[in-house]
């Protein structure tokens, strides 16, 4: 292990899947049982990174390097920073609670729906260990095949027309990302003569202030598209709202992360002047307040309890966007952690609305309605994930939302205004949500004979309510791990002049607890 | 001027793979009529043996490369890897069209692979041609051999129809190329790339540069037609949906590749004194060429007819990279066309064993349930679909990422921001295929596929190979463009 | 002829006469193509347009006193003939499956 820890994460899943291959389609429970194993290894291959990782150390750890296309200068070069680490562990986490959740609801293509899985873990993994754009941008492009199959074949009714939507309006993002990619690339060529890709020899590229700007506005189609920031969020409620439950998860929970990790590895310190720049900042961040507001009241209008999750998703990454451009320490680093927090209590909402999907086969708010007297452990499992989403202090979304809210505050304090506002109407659409579903009397007959939770649900749950209490009550450790990664960005934004006071953040994380 | 006419033994070995095509060629037409039915299909065996040493006979003769039969033949990277090109292209034709011939006519028969052979002598020379003559020569003797191939079912009215639209329309444009020509040999006194090179930078362009540039705006007509560029591609879809499908894989991988080295060759070559005034012709023409191939393929329903405007739009891409006119283009052509030709021969085969016999399943609807009728044969096709799309870890990838680097690196911006942006409308129309492919159950009446001959497997396993290497590992044919590219001028 | 025209005429046809007289040829084939609707007549527009080209060959070859495009001329007519042999013969194939010659009506495949 040891050298080569990074490349077995990778592979694990890899390795599952070209098992998988060879089992016979008919045996569903033996495929089942491996894919799950499979997950599960890639879970606990992925600790020993955690465990090992140092976090007084700057720069990367784990880095591999093999030439990969040497006449484009294409390396096979991975490693993790902070940052990077907790994106792994959460997409190794989420994504083997993901593949357990699909154990009984799907049931046709069972080989097939898992080898997809299995490959999206791939391609996600490699892009938040890709130190080398391309193998980046590689990664990227891959992960769309994968979710494309995913929606479009076990998806819902409407599930060609998202299938086709996500994977076209991600692409378009793509392939716009690449010009500037290339841009990049030349202009690192012109200035050395060295051609390469790797992240940190391209942040000595010297560029003029409109090529800079046009390589981030490039970037930035690419990652504001995967976010989704407003107004590129439309392809995502289709995308959620068809997915299978599984899929709604990864795709909440890590997919779109891509887009802010996107943001925070490569647009800031790749461009830190285009990133710096008053106009652009200004126009990512009243993007990203739009998102948070305008995705909190549309989810106040939903009639479908898929898209009204969905919607707050747009809201929700509207706070990490918000982190990032807010430019400081504690904004990026509340950033990330309210990317953990997303992922947890999304993926919650998610598996939530699955459990009542797979018993009742209807999403409408008004079918439901005094759920709690029939499912009570399902009901407090929700009111867990609507609180810990809302913000609740002592849980994981209360860390996240509020830091960014203090980082929006010192940036400026129009900005954390209106954010403050998101939070408030976010907590309004979810409370009125538990309300129409669980609160009141049992108003429609086919309701009286629901289940509760069955045991293999609850193995979904308690991790997750475990992880989310974790953050909320002790967030420490995320603020540790994050804190060098973050000061290098942000010095590298903002300047060395910037205030890098550690004793002042220390502070904001004693509060922010 | 040479003071013997007698070739020396360089001349003849840079020559030789055409020599063994053309003498293999007429041998098969020979022996064609007195071989029995049940022995014909020695006949693709033999095309495969002449087109597998012919491409022996290039390699070799790269080892010396230079010039032979005064200054009228090139042997160099450029030409080499366009060979081995168009030799592997009619080498998978072959391993395709031996199964299709026996499904559609119940027995094989030889002279069409006799015309296979003679089609890539002609290919072959329009890639090594250093002589405006014989470049005419060679896409004739590749076009005529095509225009039999179009129609070679003859009782089939499809065939006859493509067949015909592809000669009228080939020789009119062929008309085009060849007045040119003689305005070129008018203005500078000779074919010789070299010397239209050399008379053009001395002086031919103050005589007589309005004559000049519409001498090669002609020729440039004749040769938007053999690319199918637009607006000279209106022949494409009726001639690809019309062909038997493996002749169609043929014409639109094999001979568009030949025609790109030859405009490539006589842009890089003889007329880069004009290219800052070729500039806007080519860019206009590459951006009208994609914008009408994706659109139009957008609306199809005919699988053909759609990889008919989908070889269109690809020929846009390419001719971004041509309007870099630089090394770095030449080398993204090169490379671009290595990956076409397999990802579309592979999409040919698997059309060519879908549509059954008299091609009854050509519509994107009959694709619908392909994953459960021929899991395989699915993944294959996903695979080009995927490469066509140019999705990372396949040959289209690389190819679309090396032709917008090479057009960047020229400060073509607008043309790549709208190339890209055609790019990703194009997936469109390829995922169509797939959803149908992956995401609708068969329909009432479409029986299982027939069981693949040997031939076409090993056609479609090769270029799925092909593809997917080309994706994974670049290097090597990326080293190789790049080196050829340098010797062009 | 009597002596006064003779000097009237310049000593030889100057190049340009040829030049002018192929260009009208080549657009006539042009024409011919885009415009008959007869494949036979069609066909033959672009036998023209390949004559004009040899005319032009063979006008150029004379000026620039070189033997190169006389040459030319002569591939470019074994060319036409072999185009000629395979397109009479998809013409013929053709007129069998169809009973006509008009191009109009050839077209079975949508656009």
């Amino acid at each position: 292990m040891g050298d080569n820890l990074l490349s077995l994460i990778l592979c694990t899943p890899l390795i599952g899947v070209l098992v998988l291959l060879f089992i016979p389609g008919t045996m569903k429970n033996a495929i089942r049982w491996w894919a799950n194993i499979s997950a599960v290894a890639g879970f606990l291959v992925s600790l020993p990174l955690i465990m090992n990782f140092d976090k007084s150390l700057d720069g990367y750890q784990f880095v591999e390097r093999i030439n990969w296309i040497p006449a484009l200068g294409v390396q096979y070069l991975i490693g993790v920073d902070g940052i990077s680490v907790l994106m792994v562990m959460l997409t190794t986490f989420m994504g083997m609670l993901a593949i357990f959740s699909s154990w009984d609801s799907i049931n046709d293509k069972v080989k097939e729906y898992y080898a997809m899985f299995l490959l999206q873990q791939v391609g996600m993994i490699g892009v938040f260990i890709s130190l080398d754009f391309m193998l980046f941008y590689v990664f990227w492009e891959l992960v769309l095949v994968p979710m494309y199959f995913i929606i479009g074949v076990w998806g819902g009714p409407r599930k060609l027309y998202a299938a086709i939507k996500f994977f076209l309006y991600t692409l378009a993002g793509g392939v716009l990302m690449l010009l500037g990619i290339i841009t990049l690339y030349l202009q690192h060529i012109a200035q050395t003569g060295v051609a390469t890709f790797e992240i940190t020899q391209l942040m000595n590229t010297q560029m003029p202030m409109w090529m800079e700007q046009l390589v981030f506005w490039s970037f930035f189609l690419g990652f504001a598209i995967k976010v989704p920031m407003f107004p590129f969020h439309t392809w995502l409620p289709d995308a959620h709202t068809e997915a299978p439950t599984a899929g709604s998860v990864i795709l909440a929970a890590v997919l779109l992360k891509m887009g802010t990790y996107g943001f925070i590895r490569f647009s800031l310190p790749l461009l830190p002047n285009a990133s710096a720049d008053r106009t652009i900042v200004n126009v990512l961040v009243v993007l990203s307040l739009i998102g948070i507001i305008y995705g909190a009241l549309v989810s106040l209008m939903q009639q479908d309890w898929k898209k009204l999750v969905a919607y707050s998703s747009v809201s929700h990454l509207g706070f990490c966007t918000l982190g990032i451009f807010a430019l400081n320490e504690q904004g990026i680093a509340g950033s990330v952690i309210q990317q953990i927090n997303h992922g947890i209590s999304t993926g919650m909402l998610f598996l939530i609305v699955g459990v009542i999907y797979e018993r009742r086969h209807t999403r409408e708010i008004k079918e439901y309605g005094g759920l709690a007297h029939v499912m009570p452990n399902y009901a407090v499992v929700f009111a867990f994930a609507m609180l810990s989403s809302a913000g609740l202090p002592l849980l994981n979304g209360f860390i996240g939302e509020f830091t960014i809210l203090q980082a929006a505050f010192q940036a400026n304090m129009a900005w954390g205004a209106f954010a403050v506002t998101g939070v408030i109407f976010g907590a309004a659409y979810l409370l009125w949500l538990y309300q129409r579903t669980m609160l009141g009397e049992v108003t429609n007959e086919k309701n009286k004979g629901l289940k509760d939770l069955n045991w293999k649900e609850w193995v979904v749950f308690v991790p997750l309510m475990a992880w989310a209490i974790a953050i909320g009550v002790y967030p420490k450790p995320y603020f540790d791990i994050l804190e060098k990664p973050v000061a290098a960005i942000v010095e590298r934004v903002n300047g060395p002049k910037a205030p890098v006071n550690a004793a002042v953040i220390e502070l904001k994380k004693t509060e922010a607890r | 001027m040479p003071t013997s006419f007698i070739p020396t033994a360089a001349d003849l070995l840079r020559l030789s793979p055409d020599i063994v095509l053309t003498a293999g060629g007429a041998l098969m037409m020979v022996i064609e009529p007195l071989t029995g039915a049940a022995r014909k299909a020695r006949m693709a065996a033999i095309a495969v043996l002449l087109i597998a040493a012919a491409m022996a006979l290039s390699v070799m003769a790269y080892s010396d490369p230079g010039t032979s039969f005064s200054g009228m033949l090139v042997v160099d990277g450029f030409s080499t890897f366009f060979r081995i090109l168009v030799y592997g292209c009619g080498l998978l034709t072959v391993l395709m069209s031996v199964d299709y011939f026996k499904r559609e006519r119940g027995s094989e028969s030889g002279e069409y692979y006799a015309l296979i052979v003679f089609s890539l002598v002609g290919q072959s020379l329009m890639a090594s041609a250093n002589e405006l003559v014989l470049l005419f020569i060679g896409l004739e003797i590749s076009s005529i051999a095509g225009y039999i191939m179009a129609g070679y079912l003859r009782d089939d009215k499809r065939n006859n129809e493509s067949a015909l639209k592809y000669f009228l329309l080939g020789s009119f444009a062929t008309a085009f190329m060849l007045y040119g020509v003689a305005w070129i040999y008018g203005l500078t006194g000779s074919t010789n790339l070299d010397t239209v090179r050399r008379a053009i930078l001395g002086g031919a362009m103050e005589q007589s540069g309005q004559m000049l540039m519409i001498a090669t705006a002609l020729m440039f007509v004749g040769f938007a037609f053999k690319i199918s560029a637009a607006p000279f591609h209106v022949w494409a879809p009726d001639v690809y949906q019309g062909a038997p499908a493996p002749v169609a894989a043929f014409l639109s991988a094999g001979a568009k590749a030949a025609a790109f080295a030859m405009l490539v060759r006589v842009a890089a070559s003889a007329f880069f004194p004009l290219s800052a005034k070729w500039e806007m012709l080519l860019w206009a023409t590459a951006l009208a060429t994609m914008i009408v191939g994706n659109f139009a393929a957008l609306r199809q329903s005919n699988i053909k007819r759609m990889l008919a405007y989908s070889s269109v739009a690809h020929a846009g891409y390419i001719l971004v990279a041509v309007t870099a006119h630089s090394e770095v283009g030449i080398a993204a052509v090169m490379f671009y066309l290595a990956s076409y030709v397999l990802m579309t021969i592979g999409v040919f085969a698997v059309v060519t064993l879908v549509a059954s016999k008299g091609e009854r399943f050509v519509e994107i609807d009959d694709f619908s349930g392909l994953v459960q009728r021929q899991p395989m044969l699915a993944i294959a096709l996903t695979i080009f679909l995927f490469s066509l799309i140019g999705i990372p870890l396949t040959g289209g990838f690389f190819a679309k990422f090396y032709v917008f680097k090479a057009a960047l690196d020229s400060n073509l911006t607008w043309l790549t921001i709208l190339g890209l942006l055609n790019s990703a409308a194009a997936a469109f129309y390829y995922l169509r295929v797939l959803v149908v492919m992956y995401m609708k159950p068969a329909a009432e009446g479409a029986g299982p596929v027939d069981p693949a001959g040997i031939g076409i497997k090993a056609a479609i396993v090769a270029s799925a190979v092909g593809t997917l290497y080309l994706g994974v590992y670049p290097s090597a044919v990326l080293d190789f463009a790049g080196k050829a590219a340098q010797l062009v001028k | 002829m009597p002596p006064e025209l003779t000097q009237l005429l310049p000593a030889s046809v100057p190049l340009s006469w040829y030049l002018v007289l192929s260009a009208i040829l080549f657009s006539l084939g042009i024409a011919g193509f885009l415009f008959r609707r007869n494949i036979i007549t069609v066909f033959m527009s672009i036998e023209l347009m390949l004559n004009a080209v040899n005319l032009t060959f063979v006008a150029f070859s004379y000026h620039l006193k070189q033997v190169d495009g006389h040459i030319f001329s002569f591939f470019v007519m074994v060319v036409a003939a072999a185009e000629a042999a395979v397109g009479l013969a998809i013409i013929l194939t053709v007129f069998k499956n169809r009973a006509t010659l008009e191009i109009d009506e050839v077209s079975s495949m949508k656009l």
